[in-house]
């Protein structure tokens, strides 16, 4: 074992100082893997020449799976052999991120054994992300995870790793279950998470209010975001006493709403629903007084996506409102729809939202047999520039035969 | 009459080898030339169990250089002993 | 081979979360009634029946060893009755019915060395990526700049004493694989150099036509070099996105004179009060100076410290910042607007200012 560390005076820096500090558990971690002795020398080198020195490698993998491990090579070997290769294995994560000690500490042992020992909790795609490993490992690895039934992630052109906020397990906002959703789906698209077929990667995020705590709305391709559409539930004694608190519900809560569908009279909260954008403020200030409707379900939004290629998206509305209720049906075959057209369609590395700007989200929309709604848009058009599709010709009959 | 699964994947290996070092076709590539060459005889279905198969046999693997493909197994540019 | 396979289990997915969710939770399952901050990194979720959860929210560096998962393990297993939870920002979460086990997990994290916060008006824990540690084509280290970042900033962690909300996040690359667009701040890695390409290589490691079609600006050609089919950059095109890298490991872009950190600000993805945002040009440029990136914890200090003194309460940045106008913000945060702060890629006229709305 690595009983003699690399000398890493800018590294060793980085172990000062209040917050976490990486260089301690790479250190940590260096006690057992010479891997990590070895992650300690080339990363002081990289402190020192301010460049990286990692090679993608494409091609390694668990067999009959095409996503779930991202290879990478040292481009120091010789320097560095312990790095010579360090794989990435991304293993699907239970919903919500919880787990029990007993799950976990398994995890750990089974890095202990086959890999680096250093973990990502969590990737930026919800996977808990193992750093670090030889090829050959790759399979033991699975087999052992297998046992403990964790699967592997996704990455490339697949379904990636769905992920959820903590939903109705712990918060009183959450306006469906996200984590039974999300499990759902992970379960429903096994096939298209573990083997790549789409033209890119394709994310699902699931919140479950409009606060969005897991991002949805800029890091999924599809946003399964909370909401209501009854009526704000208020209970006005409680609101009464966040004011008797202290709180300065003209400032801080009526001239933030976006709506301006708020009015206080110095007794009671009048809110007029109908023009309430279900954004939360209110909700979040006075999460004592004010709670989401009981009507409840989700607004599905499409499209959003980090720059690379073509630009940074944030999703928009698909579908206004629908009930998210097993086995949710209805969205599955949207997103079968979805999936066959931009599968057809679409350009190599071309996401969804990507794809939507290129062919026309008119044109998409008649594609996938959803009808177009006002909530679908900021504002109409504003250019004139119509693709019409048909016009009369005068022979036409008065119904017009447009054929 | 309809193609097995079996002589689709013999069809998309034998593109894939041919094509080798020359172009790397994404699953979705391999889908549409089968059903161009078979018409009526192959579906998406039996394309997809037919990639499997490839995978599962470890005749072709799956790559990604910013974009999934399949490919030959072979030893790549960036590895490393 | 393949009769391994046929053993094999695969499609099974992750594990059910039921098993992992502690007793009181799957008791009060979808009957959560409302919750309190009852001090920084701590919240009280109360059931419609009575029930208490209680949650202490603890930093953690999200690259972390074995070790340490085994001793936030002992953690719960002595305070939670054996179960955790993580967050979508990497932070950690122990929840436990038992308040009187809050103060004892908080004195235990800290002694460890995982401070306590992050709830409510203050800053959580940066979202990053992988950088130096483990990626090919950063800009710029991750967990460094942040570790630097986050002691810096450490006080607003610890405590709520911000108008609102402050979320940070950084990526290394463009790539975004931590998808910083719609931060209050981001701080991104840039490269600023045209690929050096290998031409020697290129044609043995990739394939031309798919090269050239990865290139946002049609700026790679193919090309014939010292006798190797290749392809020529068309550099004045180029924009430094490292497409063409990701698809072509002969085209690296990393550089250590160019390379370095931009800083964005003002996005957001929470629908509160105003709609999500994008994050917007700050800093064009900071160099990447390890081991604590001086330059950019400065830039990062001065700008929280402008919202944090000048927003009104529960304005995000990007909200502060559209009140006051961009010129304002420009004027009050000494950052020179060059011109590289004008988008000049696709749809860049609708960010140029349409009306006479000016502060002067």
């Amino acid at each position: 074992m690595a009983d003699k560390l690399p000398n890493t005076p800018k590294l060793d820096e980085l172990e000062k100082g209040k917050w976490p500090s990486f260089v301690k558990e790479i250190k940590m971690a260096a006690k057992k893997s010479p891997m990590c002795a070895d992650l300690l020398g080339q990363l002081e080198k990289s402190y020192t020449e301010k460049v990286g020195y990692w090679k993608h490698g494409g091609i390694v993998g668990v067999m009959g799976y095409g996503g779930g491990v991202i290879g990478r090579y040292s481009a120091l070997p010789k320097e560095f052999p312990n790095v010579s290769h360090f794989h990435t294995m991304r293993v699907n994560q239970p919903a919500g991120w919880y787990y029990n000690t007993e799950a976990l500490r398994k995890i750990c042992d089974i890095w202990e054994k086959h890999g680096s020992g250093i973990t990502n909790l969590h990737g930026s795609t919800g996977d808990l992300v193992l750093l670090g490993t030889r090829t050959e490992e790759l399979e033991p690895i699975f087999d052992e995870l297998q046992k403990i039934n964790f699967d592997i992630g996704g990455s490339g052109s697949d379904v990636r790793t769905p992920s959820c906020c903590c939903g109705q397990s712990r918060c009183e906002w959450a306006c469906y279950d996200t984590m039974a959703a999300c499990h759902d789906f992970t379960m429903e698209y096994q096939d298209e998470l573990h083997r790549p077929a789409f033209p890119y990667k394709f994310k699902f995020k699931f919140s479950g209010c409009p606060n969005d705590c897991v991002a949805s709305i800029a890091r999924s391709d599809m946003s399964l975001i909370g909401t209501w559409r009854d009526s704000i539930q208020q209970d006005d004694a409680e609101v009464k006493a966040y004011v008797d608190g202290g709180l300065d519900i003209e400032e801080d809560v009526i001239s933030r709403c976006p709506g301006k569908c708020m009015a206080w009279d110095g007794k009671k909260l009048e809110i007029d629903n109908s023009f309430c954008r279900r954004c939360m403020h209110c909700i979040n200030v006075m999460p004592k007084a004010l709670r989401p409707g009981k009507d409840r379900g989700a607004t599905i939004l499409l499209g959003s996506k980090a720059p690379i290629v073509e630009g940074a998206l944030l999703s928009s509305v698909l579908i206004p409102f629908i009930k998210m209720e097993a086995p949710y049906q209805e969205l599955k075959d949207i997103i079968e729809r979805i999936w066959d057209v931009w599968s057809e369609e679409g350009k190599n590395r071309e996401r969804v939202g990507e794809f939507i700007q290129r062919v026309g989200m008119g044109n998409f929309l008649e594609a996938i047999e959803v009808e177009p709604v006002a909530e679908m848009v900021a504002h109409p058009r504003e250019n004139p520039y119509i693709f019409y599709e048909e016009f009369f010709e005068e022979d036409d009959d008065e119904e017009g035969d447009k054929g | 009459m309809a193609k097995t699964p079996e002589e689709i994947a013999d069809a998309m290996h034998k593109m894939v080898k041919d094509a080798f070092g020359v172009k790397k076709y994404k699953p979705m590539d391999l889908n549409k030339a089968m059903r161009e060459l078979f018409g009526d005889e192959v579906d998406k279905k039996t394309c997809k169990e037919a990639i499997k198969l490839l995978v599962n046999s470890g005749r072709c693997v799956y790559t990604y250089f910013g974009g999934s493909f399949l490919e030959i197994p072979h030893r790549e540019g960036a590895a490393n002993d | 081979m393949a009769e391994a396979m046929q053993e094999r289990r695969t499609d099974y997915g992750p594990p059910h979360y039921e098993q992992f969710l502690p007793p009181v939770v799957k008791e009060n399952y979808g009957k959560w009634k409302y919750h309190e901050i009852v001090k920084p990194g701590v919240m009280v979720h109360v059931s419609e029946s009575g029930a208490e959860l209680y949650t202490v929210r603890a930093a953690s560096g999200r690259l972390i060893s074995i070790d340490k998962i085994r001793m936030y393990c002992d953690l719960a297993d002595k305070y939670c009755d054996g179960y955790v939870r993580f967050t979508s920002r990497h932070n950690i979460e122990f929840l436990t019915p038992k308040k009187e086990n809050v103060d004892p997990l908080i004195k235990d994290l800290k002694d460890m060395g995982h401070p306590v916060g992050g709830i409510g008006n203050a800053i959580s824990a940066i979202v990053h990526t992988q950088g130096w540690v483990h990626c090919h084509s950063a800009a710029t280290d991750a967990s460094g700049v942040v570790k630097a970042v986050m002691d810096d900033l450490i006080e607003y962690f610890e405590e709520r004493k911000l108008p609102g909300k402050l979320r940070i996040a950084l990526a290394c690359c463009l790539n975004m694989c931590g998808a910083v667009h719609c931060s209050d701040i981001a701080i991104l890695g840039i490269h600023r150099r045209p690929p050096r390409i290998d031409h020697a290589n290129l044609k043995k490691v990739c394939e031309i036509p798919n090269l050239s079609a990865s290139c946002p600006t049609a700026a790679i050609r193919p090309a014939e070099v010292e006798g190797h089919p290749s392809v020529e950059v068309l550099e004045e095109q180029c924009m430094f996105c490292a497409n063409c890298y990701t698809v072509c490991p002969a085209m690296p872009l990393a550089d250590p004179l160019n390379d370095g950190v931009s800083i964005w600000v003002g996005g957001k993805v929470s629908n509160a009060r105003h709609e999500p945002m994008f994050s917007k040009l700050a800093i064009p440029f900071l160099p990447n100076n390890p081991p604590r990136w001086p330059e950019v914890t400065e830039a990062v200090r001065n700008l929280v410290e402008l919202w944090a003194k000048n927003a009104k309460k529960y304005e995000r940045m990007g909200e502060w910042i559209e009140r006051i106008g961009w010129p304002k913000f420009f004027k009050m945060s000494g950052i020179e607007f060059e011109k590289v702060h004008i988008d000049d890629f696709k749809h860049a006229g609708l960010t140029f200012k349409r009306s006479t709305h000016l502060t002067f």
